[in-house]
């Protein structure tokens, strides 16, 4: 047992009608790295934004380092020595990468910013984390992975004692991640305390020591890692056991039709010449390294972002699809990896949000019936299972697997037949995932088609009837799932020209 | 306060809207202590004078501000619309419905440039509003020669009519014996409620706050949203339309290469009443208070014996006050 560096007690915290955390406790010690586990919602977030000072907390004390303290914001807990990875990248895209690692604390030179040691230290920093980003270049131009990188390059560069990674896996790719790994096990020998959030229950088991576990706000309790097994843990956070294999065997008929062909698409340095179909009642995994084009393919495919040559064909009916609108008609519909940017509105309510893409349907002339708009909104609350006091409850009050189920409505409601589900489970727990999965499935057997792409090997083995594979903008494979393993994909992933 | 903010009435009609009808009671309590000529029904009548054309201002720039955007046009845009078809009233032998028409037709002319500019083109809402503010005041001059321009006056037999709009003579047993009836307020309140309607009742209003919510969201849904942010200006643009003719209404005369000051007051206003200068949320009735402040406190600065240069002060500080509340409660949300 290691010195304990900080203790949380009895923290209690409110919003508006949700009772986010209930007398937690928590205790890090140092030199460890001790996971926070919960379903979504469970208040593992609000948990660390008290601790840093985010949010102020309604009761409880905290105690670091022996004395006890108070942030009142992150800047301070920074100071005192906590520092927080999050969840959601904050950079500043139109900076360079020095310059977002030292902002608010450059190196100075006379009154003048000194660039050229801000460029040196963050070579430093990449250095020791054995990872290789150029420093000069701009943020928004690497890939999420990459950002992600950053931010933790940030975090540590920083003389901290306690960091805190918010599912900094959720962004990355197997390979990163092993580096991610690496680390923090170097942190861990330096003697910080490390909290590590994470829905990835395989993760949890390789690099954490102790867990301690959430369920809706609560403190359920804190085991020693090795000495209990993925179930326990499980069981803690949901009171059930779901554990799924992977699929053996496609369920799709050899003779089912085409309902999407693309042919040849290309746009920007990111698609490069992609042809594909998708056949009725199939899922149709796009497996492939953080970066390979599969967000970019789809997008262009959706029509959200310009394409410079390619057909589409619906059908067999050849398509024009200019921008989303086009593609809307034509039946399909985008679930964006990014859903506080591009998915929901988070200021709106969860109706709103509901009948977004449909709402034609629910007017009677230029007027909306915002009965019949309530009506659907509440059946399809029901269907997902989505958490929610009412129908009228602004999205940005809901937890982020709610906040997917809204998105996922709104798609529902529109009825499409093919549907871009774009990492459907980022950054949700285990429960609400297998729900999400049960709806994919539902979802085919009624006919419908969908292309999911994911991040997360298990996902695409679990889910995919066939597996497209990608590499630097470029279709490198085409898998069905009887041939498909892990290390077909990831040859596939790393077949660059 | 929490308690006070969770009773179903206070929630239904919204918070910060009974605390600024609270602030125009205060207000006008205050006024009448500090001056004796205050209360008295022609200081009223002078304020709604002042809070018709305003009113139709700050309803137009609502919709705009509900998208994210912002107009800076509206005020010199107003006395465009009064000076051209005001000047084509008095050389062409035109009844005055068909000038007044015009003056609607030449505030969406400018609202669909700005609109169209915005939402097709993607200027920023600030520059391209800055910009027809100066083509308004710049268009306007020229057409009149730098003259100002007369509206006819309410004893004028064929076209005098035209400002029963805003205030209603009624003629008692003496020529002398006056009272004049604000029916202007009333077509400000029909045109709220049709500005309400048009915000949460209908897809228009549905899509440009969403889209001023969140555009990207919107634009993936599969909406065509440069229509609606382009509509949000065109509304805009019919208002600041009507906001001419009740300007001219209640005034008579306009003067070419003014109107600045009520761009702010408008915004003000809107802001005042609860509209995000972020985008995505808009309170119709919120800003009919606002304005109803602003309004009150012109006619009052000058009731207590202080000039028309204190008013713009005293406008500038709402602007700030009214926009770091905005701010502040924005960032308390997050």
């Amino acid at each position: 047992m290691g010195e304990v560096i900080l203790t949380m007690k009895g923290i209690d915290k409110s919003f508006p009608g949700v009772h986010a955390l209930n007398h937690v406790d928590l205790e890090i010690q140092k030199g460890e790295v001790h996971a926070l586990m919960g379903e979504n919602g469970a208040g593992k977030s609000t948990l660390m934004k008290v601790l840093t000072g985010i949010y102020s907390k309604d009761e409880g004390t905290i105690y670091f380092e022996g004395k006890e303290v108070s942030f009142s914001n992150p800047k301070e807990a920074q100071t005192a020595g906590i520092v927080i990875v999050h969840q959601e990248l904050n950079m500043m895209g139109h900076l360079t990468v020095a310059q977002n690692i030292f902002a608010g604390r450059e190196f100075r030179k006379g009154s003048f910013i000194d660039d050229q040691k801000m460029i040196e230290e963050s070579n430093k920093i990449f250095k020791r984390m054995n990872i290789n980003i150029d420093p000069t270049e701009t943020m928004s131009n690497l890939t999420v992975g990459k950002q992600q990188m950053c931010e933790i390059a940030k975090a540590i560069s920083h003389d901290c004692k306690v960091i805190i990674f918010d599912e900094p896996s959720a962004a990355l790719t197997e390979s990163e991640i092993q580096e991610l790994f690496k680390i923090i096990r170097d942190l861990k020998k330096q003697g910080m305390g490390i909290v590590y959030i994470s829905h990835r229950m395989d993760e949890i088991k390789v690099i954490t020591d102790r867990v301690t576990v959430m369920r809706d706000g609560t403190y359920v309790g804190t085991i020693i890692t090795e000495e209990s097994t993925k179930d326990d843990i499980i069981n803690m956070m949901v009171g059930r056991v779901i554990y799924e294999d992977p699929k053996t065997k496609s369920n799709v008929p050899k003779d089912a039709p085409v309902v999407l062909k693309v042919e040849h698409l290309n746009a920007g340095k990111m698609v490069k010449d992609v042809s594909f179909e998708l056949h009725k009642g199939e899922i149709l995994g796009f497996s492939g390294l953080m970066g390979a084009g599969r967000t970019e393919t789809a997008r262009a495919l959706f029509g959200a972002d310009v394409k410079e040559s390619g057909d589409i064909f619906i059908n067999g009916k050849k398509v024009v699809i200019n921008n989303p609108m086009d593609a809307v008609k034509n039946g399909i519909g985008y679930l964006s990896e990014d859903r506080k940017r591009f998915g929901i509105v988070t200021g709106k309510s969860v109706a709103e949000n509901t009948t977004m893409a449909t709402l034609e349907k629910y007017c009677k002339g230029p007027f909306i019936n915002k009965k019949k708009e309530k009506k659907t909104a509440k059946e399809y609350v029901k269907r997902l299972a989505t958490k929610t006091p009412n129908t009228e409850q602004l999205v940005v009050n809901l937890s982020g697997g709610n906040q997917q189920k809204v998105v996922i409505a709104k798609w529902l409601v529109r009825d499409c037949d093919v549907l871009i589900f774009d990492e459907p489970t980022r950054g949700i727990d285990v429960g609400a995932k297998s729900e999400i999965y049960h709806l994919m499935n539902e979802l085919v057997e009624e006919g419908k088609s969908i292309i999911m792409i994911s991040s997360e090997m298990t996902e695409i083995l679990r889910m995919s009837d066939r597996i497209v594979v990608m590499c630097e903008g470029r279709k490198t494979a085409e898998i069905n799932i009887e041939d498909a393993s892990q290390e077909s994909i990831m040859h596939a992933a790393t077949l660059r020209d | 306060m929490d308690t006070l903010k969770n009773i179903p009435i206070v929630r239904k009609i919204g918070f910060n809207k009974i605390v600024l009808c609270l602030v125009l009671l205060i207000m006008y309590g205050m006024f009448s202590i500090l001056s004796d000529s205050f209360v008295n029904y022609n200081r009223i009548i002078s304020a709604l004078n002042y809070a018709y054309f305003l009113g139709f201002l700050a309803l137009g720039v609502t919709f705009v501000i509900g998208t994210g955007g912002i107009d800076f046009s509206i005020g010199p845009v107003m006395f465009c619309c009064a000076i051209v078809s005001g000047q084509i009233l008095s050389k062409s032998s035109l009844p005055v419905w068909v000038c007044m028409i015009i003056a609607i037709f030449i505030g969406v002319v400018f609202g669909c440039f700005n609109g169209f500019m915005v939402a097709y083109c993607k200027v920023p809402p600030f520059i391209i509003s800055m910009a027809s503010m100066q083509i308004a005041k710049g268009a306007a001059s020229v057409f009149t020669g730098a003259q100002i321009v007369k509206w006819p006056m309410a004893q004028d037999q064929t076209n005098g009519w035209f400002r029963n709009l805003v205030k209603y003579r009624l003629i008692g047993d003496t020529p002398r014996d006056v009272t004049i009836i604000p029916t202007g307020l009333i077509c400000l309140i029909i045109v709220a409620i049709v500005c309400a309607v048009i915000l949460n009742k209908t897809k228009t209003g549905r899509y440009i706050l969403c889209l001023g919510s969140n555009k990207e969201a919107v634009r993936l849904s599969g909406v065509n949203v440069k229509k609606y942010e382009m509509l949000a200006y065109v509304i805009c643009g019919i208002l600041v339309g009507i906001a001419s003719i009740f300007f001219v209404g209640a005034y008579t005369t306009v003067q070419p290469g003014m109107g600045d000051q009520y761009n702010n007051e408008a915004i003000a206003a809107a802001v005042m009443g609860g509209t995000s200068m972020a985008g995505g949320i808009a309170s119709i009735g919120g800003t009919i208070i606002g304005v109803l402040i602003i309004a009150l406190l012109q006619e009052g600065i000058l009731a207590i014996g202080l000039t028309k240069d204190y008013q713009l002060v005293v406008t500038g500080l709402i602007v700030i006050i009214a926009v770091s509340i905005d701010i502040i409660s924005r960032r308390k949300k997050n």
